[in-house]
């Protein structure tokens, strides 16, 4: 390198330099980054071609595992996309039990991009409290499907498991929980000084931008645009439930916090809804239930927990495609089924909200310090398994 | 400005005082604590021998290849054709239960145990008369106290012993 040279190329991983496996090609002046290249693929499993070997039920946790922190997210749109090809609607109580999951998880996810963000930024006191917050949650989610994260709780035609006795009870004493700890993290964190002076005007995305870089979930909000797919497309049981879109106006990484911190408020709000509305009757489709013979059947009302059906070790899907999306933890998941009537997808497309929001780390680095990296990065709750898929 | 800022610092600083002295702690002191999950929990599983009628949907069903179908040799030389009998492969277990809840006749149930760690890699896999003799019983060097996860409005979680 000559003297002439100002720039420099400084290579940030690609052995997991924050929520993943990543590399991060940033050229830089002294402190300044000339530009940044986020350089993916490093996790990619090849979910959508296996799924073309994979029989519709076994797609199930295969879909899942890529988000890691937001499985119930694409656990649904996955099932929504095979039920339109199935001509079949989950009943009621099913679709309430999905909201429950899917709030549950958003809030667990919420609370996971917020600690990692928390640690890069070098507050690890708001990481362990992230993590240690979640952890009640995630007990919820365990005690209804049975698994810590990976639940493969959503089956075509409803859901696995119906209520636990007392569920409602620790629900609510885990609502109550984050409502008395809140104001806690505001003092402890969010209105920190320090938080404030790393995060606020830092990684500013203009509602014009994000628009036009096609940005979703809390990123897409948090520059003051109103979108969600809970209200755009309403699915499950949201069409009956109140609540509101959560936006921030200032689109820097301080917004994007707080509208993490916001819509898990909102979410509480939607939990506490859903367990009073929740209506009686079965979690499964009836014309899976009468496949189940008469005696599981019976076991099936007594333990509330579904048998399948034989027909689910080979489901047929009819040919034709279908599109289902919903709005995950991180933003808009997007499953797109071609069947060609066999045991298989003919194709399937898995667009996740990391991968759309990947962009962002070139578009919001530019001229930032390279103190200011990790600060963005964390705020957009990238996850790199789930855009790599 | 500067005044607000102050406070603000104050403030954290005091929050974080009164959590060191509050112990408020989230933490399963694992090993010395094992947790106890609750029922239906998806762990490792059991296999009743009598009552399968090897039908095969837990290995049809199986999204990870790892419950198979094997001949039984001592049965299949009494009957003088292969009988086939479900055997489990946690190298590749998921745990996502589905030959569990396609089981016909109830001929495979969830443990609470998901301590899969074993000291070679065949020992890890369960041919159906292994799977039969059931699962392999957790070891600690010293007996841990068990605990149950208590949702807790004030603290989060607490971990309480069970008798
Ligand atoms: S364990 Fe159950 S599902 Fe598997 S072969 Fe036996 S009866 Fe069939
Ligand atoms: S729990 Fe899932 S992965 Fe494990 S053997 Fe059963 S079906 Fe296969």
């Amino acid at each position: 390198m000559s003297l002439e040279e100002r720039e420099l190329e400084v290579l940030i991983g690609p052995q997991h330099p924050a929520s993943g496996h990543m590399r991060l090609v940033a050229k830089i002046d002294g402190d300044i980054v000339v530009e940044l290249r986020p350089n993916i693929g490093y996790v990619h499993r090849s979910v959508e071609k296996l799924a073309e070997v994979k029989k519709y039920l076994q797609i199930i946790p295969l879909v899942e595992r890529p988000s890691l922190a937001d499985t119930t997210a694409n656990n649904l749109a996955y099932v929504m996309a095979v039920e339109k090809l199935l001509g079949i609607e989950p009943p009621p109580r099913a679709q309430y039990l999905r909201t429950l999951l899917a709030e549950i998880n958003r809030i667990h996810s919420h609370f996971y991009g917020m600690g990692i963000h928390g640690v890069m930024i070098g507050s690890s006191t708001a990481y362990m409290w992230c993590f240690g917050d979640r952890e009640p949650l995630i007990e919820l989610a365990q005690e209804l499907t049975g698994a810590r994260l990976t639940y493969s709780y959503i089956v075509p035609g409803g859901v696995r498991r119906d209520l636990p006795q007392g569920f409602e009870d620790k629900v609510e004493k885990v609502m109550r929980y984050l409502e008395n700890r809140m104001p806690d993290y505001f003092d402890l964190y969010f209105n920190n000084p320090v938080t404030r002076a790393r995060l606020e005007g830092v990684g500013v995305l203009t509602k014009e931008d994000a628009i036009k870089l096609g940005v979703t979930g809390p990123n897409l909000r948090a520059s003051g645009v109103p979108y969600d797919v809970r209200k755009a497309e309403p699915y499950a049981a949201y069409p009956e439930l109140d609540f509101d879109v959560i936006t921030e106006e200032a689109g820097d990484a301080f917004a994007r916090v707080m509208v993490r911190v916001r819509e898990i408020q909102e979410s509480i709000k939607i939990i506490r809804q859903v367990l009073k509305k929740i209506p009686d009757g079965p979690i499964l489709n009836e014309k899976y239930m009468k496949m189940i013979p008469p005696n599981l059947r019976k076991q099936v009302e007594e333990t509330g927990h579904i048998k399948f059906p034989g027909v689910f070790a080979n489901l047929r899907v009819p040919a034709g495609e279908a599109v289902a999306r919903v709005e995950g933890g991180r933003g808009e998941v997007v499953f797109h089924i071609v069947s060609d009537g066999k045991m298989s997808p003919y194709r399937m497309r898995m667009v996740t909200p990391s991968f759309r929001n990947v962009i962002l780390f070139e578009h919001l680095t530019k001229g930032a310090r390279v103190a200011d990296i990790p600060a963005i990065y964390g705020s957009l709750d990238y996850f790199p398994p789930e855009a790599d898929r | 400005m500067a005044v607000e800022r102050t406070i603000r610092h104050i403030k954290a600083l005091a929050t974080g005082a009164k959590y060191m002295l509050g112990g408020h702690r989230l933490t399963l002191m694992y090993p010395d604590d094992i947790q106890e999950f609750p029922d239906g929990y998806r762990g490792m599983i059991e296999y009743d021998w009598d009552t399968c009628i090897k039908c095969g949907l837990c290995a049809m069903v199986c999204p990870a290849d790892a419950m198979k179908m094997y001949v039984s040799k001592e049965e299949s030389e009494e009957g003088k054709r292969p009988v086939r009998r479900p055997g489990i492969n946690y190298t590749r277990c998921i745990f996502c239960g589905f030959c569990v809840d396609i089981c016909p006749t109830n001929s495979l149930k969830f443990t609470k145990v998901h301590d899969v760690a074993f000291y070679t890699f065949e020992e890890q896999i369960y041919p159906p008369e292994r799977f039969r003799e059931g699962i392999p019983k957790p070891q600690y060097d010293k007996e841990p106290r068990r605990v149950r996860a208590v949702l807790d409005e004030k603290r989060g979680i607490r971990y309480e012993p069970v008798e």
